[in-house]
């Protein structure tokens, strides 16, 4: 940086205002983007790993374990691919991944536990901060979108299961309930009953893959590890077409009594037959 | 640069939306109370009224104090006219219908079987029930024992108010682990790992994310990648890379001796439990009384159901036609004194129509005995149970239990079931909304 009216950044010129507008600008759209990613990346996950992550007697050692980093890895991927090439920063994962977790924690609490009288022991959500880290610091490093799928996705599954278990091992303690062994979290769900959430819904192993020494956790992990790989890179390019730039003429506000002024009458018909629709502009990236 | 003009006729539209949106907030905020129940009354009345039907079903006490027991017990019957669209209880669970767990359930059973898991139930069989309640939210709470049948959703049986009284925070639920550690209250149970673990974790994001945060982000180096003259090696430099590194192998430190540690705390831990029970019916009791309908209407502005039925006593004692239960609705004959002698005092008044069951004929059915007699179930609970809506079902097949008494008091229990024809005009000129008919 440099005294006087200008300052350098990042080896280009920037006026002084401009530049500490631009760092307002960057606090905003980081505020905005934390509750926006918070909500859909939440809703996203909910609706496809949603009942695993809930309840403490979902999470089991091969459904949860496997379908986990495969649905939860796909907002790290897509954003990675936005952060990294329009900004070269290598901080997308942790970032959705962190979002996340404040609107589990939030929904947890406030919908959950205030809301619906569960106890929070029953509905912790999962850990997934240490993979992505991995994943980010693997973009970092490789520069490479293929080679973070091929070590930093493969790695955020396989981290998964040792990550989780560091808080899960006491729900998994053997107990003694009406002569029955059970879990912790079993009798824990047990009890504070879910009406409309039968035991026999849970999609949870029902038997031991006893060719490979009864480790499920383990087989499931590097399953999951695979796919995470081929998600990452759909995701990352999904991330890439959304990324895209695509406006349309706005044929709402005219049936809100809205019309431009300089806009011919006849142009503002089109626009309310939906004519004006065909003419769409793409701007490149 | 582009304006709008603003019409008046819009901006008398905009000012309308707004006011209707915000009484739409007020409504939603003012109005509406507590909900009460479980939406009991939406269900179709074909799955209520062919599915579980629950009966003797008794609750020790109304009223508990936090950390007091309420204990359920009952039966319920497998309907054999069960609907074809639902499958069959090759999966089934007993469940309490509760507005959350205000009530923590302690234990549960099936013919005396434990009822943790999962089991496969038969249809046209009985079952018997006791559900051990510990009272944990204090309030008023509208409770259900509950049948839940994969595929088919929660059966709901009777439900009652119950009344929780103290304070929440005494709540406790204790169990020794067959590890040997001793958990003071599960709703708290290893808390505090989760915690530490979440709040460490996020901790160590936090510093990866500011660490690149805390310098210009994004337009100085958007213009930096795009533009030329950007300096592309300061926007990662070799610090970076070698701080990610850092982070890398601390990360995958911190995972693999926490596992450890972790797996040296806990040594003995066991999976989810995922089996099926095993649950034998009661034995089987062959029906005494053998139940023909010949005819049913529901009698729309009587708000009535009428049937007329033949009845063939196959048993070696008489038979006395004493209650038809259906929905949960206990239609008693008054003339039965047996009948009436089998209401609990804490049974729910509203599950008890006071007109009752009305028989053209009472008198006890003797042994090999055939008598056709109509009988009727006229009360508003048609209408308020929303059972009558059966008409407009595309499956309108009516079901529930009809109980008989010997002279003794002993009762059996036979099936009954038909197609409902509805009626609706009759010669009194009644309407559903002229109840009680005339010129009205």
């Amino acid at each position: 940086m440099q005294g006087g009216t200008s300052v350098r950044l990042y080896g280009l010129e920037w006026p002084k205002e401009s530049a500490r507008i631009s760092r307002v600008f960057d606090l905003l759209v980081a505020a905005i983007l934390f509750l926006a990613v918070s909500g859909a990346f939440h809703l996203h996950y909910m609706l496809t790993a949603g009942d695993w992550d809930m309840w403490i007697d979902w999470k089991d050692r091969q459904w949860w374990v496997t379908l986990t980093p495969i649905m939860a890895i796909t907002f790290p991927a897509a954003l990675q691919y936005v952060f990294w090439t329009k900004f070269r920063l290598p901080i997308a994962a942790t970032f959705a991944v962190v979002c996340l977790l404040f609107g589990q924690w939030i929904n947890r609490y406030f919908g959950f536990h205030l809301w619906s009288y569960f106890p929070m022991s029953e509905v912790i959500p999962a850990l997934l901060i240490p993979g992505a880290l991995v994943l980010d610091v693997a973009l970092l490093l490789t520069g490479n979108f293929l080679f973070t799928a091929m070590s930093g996705a493969f790695a955020f599954a396989l981290l998964f299961y040792p990550t989780n278990w560091f808080w899960l091992a006491p729900y998994r303690l053997p107990v003694e309930v009406m002569g029955q062994l059970v879990s912790v979290g079993d009798y824990i769900s047990y009890a504070f009953t879910r009406t409309a959430l039968p035991e026999y819904i849970r999609l949870i192993e029902r038997g031991t893959l006893r060719t490979f020494g009864g480790h499920s956790a383990i087989i499931a992990s590097f399953f999951s590890a695979f796919v995470s790989i081929l998600m990452y890179l759909a995701w990352w390019h999904i991330g890439m077409l959304l990324a895209r730039v695509v406006t349309t003429p706005n044929a709402l506000k005219h049936f809100m009594g809205l019309t431009d002024k300089d806009e011919p009458a006849e142009a503002a018909q089109k626009a309310i037959d939906g004519t004006s629709l065909q003419g769409r502009s793409v701007a490149a990236e | 640069m582009r304006t709008f003009c603003f019409h008046e006729s819009s901006c008398v539209r905009v000012v309308l939306s707004a006011a209707a949106a915000i009484m739409q907030i007020g409504i939603l905020i003012f109005v509406p109370d507590a909900a009460l129940a479980h939406g009991e009354r939406n269900q179709e009345p074909f799955l209520r009224m062919r599915t579980a039907h629950f009966y003797d079903v008794k609750w020790s006490t109304n009223e508990t104090p936090v950390n007091g027991e309420i204990v359920v017990t009952g039966k319920f019957r497998l309907f054999p006219i069960w609907p074809v669209n639902l499958p069959l209880p090759e999966a089934a669970f007993l469940g309490n219908g509760t507005p959350g767990p205000v009530l923590a359930r302690t234990e549960s059973y099936i013919n005396g079987v434990p009822a943790i898991q999962s089991t496969k139930l038969e249809l046209n069989r009985d079952y018997e029930f006791k559900t051990v309640l510990k009272g944990r939210v204090p309030g008023h709470h509208h409770v259900h024992p509950m049948i839940n049948v994969m595929g088919a959703g929660p059966l709901l049986g009777p439900g009652n108010w119950l009344t929780v009284t103290g304070n929440e925070s005494d709540f406790k639920l204790s169990i020794k682990t067959l590890s040997g550690e001793t958990i003071d209250n599960l709703e708290t149970w290893g808390l505090g790992r989760v915690f530490f673990w979440h709040g460490l974790w996020v901790a160590i994001a936090i510093v990866w994310l500011v660490w690149w945060l805390r310098r210009p982000l994004l337009l100085p180096r958007f213009r930096a990648l795009t533009e030329k003259g950007g300096d592309r090696s300061q926007l990662v430099t070799s610090t970076d890379r070698l701080f990610g590194a850092g982070l890398l192998v601390a990360t995958i430190l911190i995972v693999f001796f926490g596992f450890q540690a972790t797996d040296t705390a806990y040594p003995r831990t066991v999976p989810l439990q995922g089996s099926r029970a095993t649950v034998e019916p009661l034995p089987e009791v062959p029906e005494q009384v053998k139940v023909a309908v010949n005819k049913s209407n529901y009698d729309v502005p009587g708000r009535s159901l009428r049937m007329n039925v033949t009845l063939t006593n196959n048993g070696s004692s008489s038979a006395q036609l004493g209650e038809l239960l259906t929905s949960n609705q206990r239609f008693i004959n008054h003339e039965v004194s047996q009948a009436m002698a089998t209401v609990d005092p804490n049974y729910p008044k509203e599950l008890l129509p006071p007109n009752g069951l009305k028989v053209s004929d009472s008198r006890p059915l003797k042994p090999g005995e055939t008598k056709t007699v109509d009988i009727e179930a006229a009360d508003a609970a048609w209408e308020t149970e929303r059972l009558s809506s059966l008409i407009n079902d595309p499956d309108n097949t009516l079901g529930g239990l009809l109980f008989f008494y010997d002279e003794h008091g002993k009762r059996t229990i036979s099936n009954v079931s038909g197609p409902m024809v509805p009626v609706f005009t009759d010669p009194d000129n009644r309407t559903a909304e002229n109840p009680t008919g005339g010129a009205g």
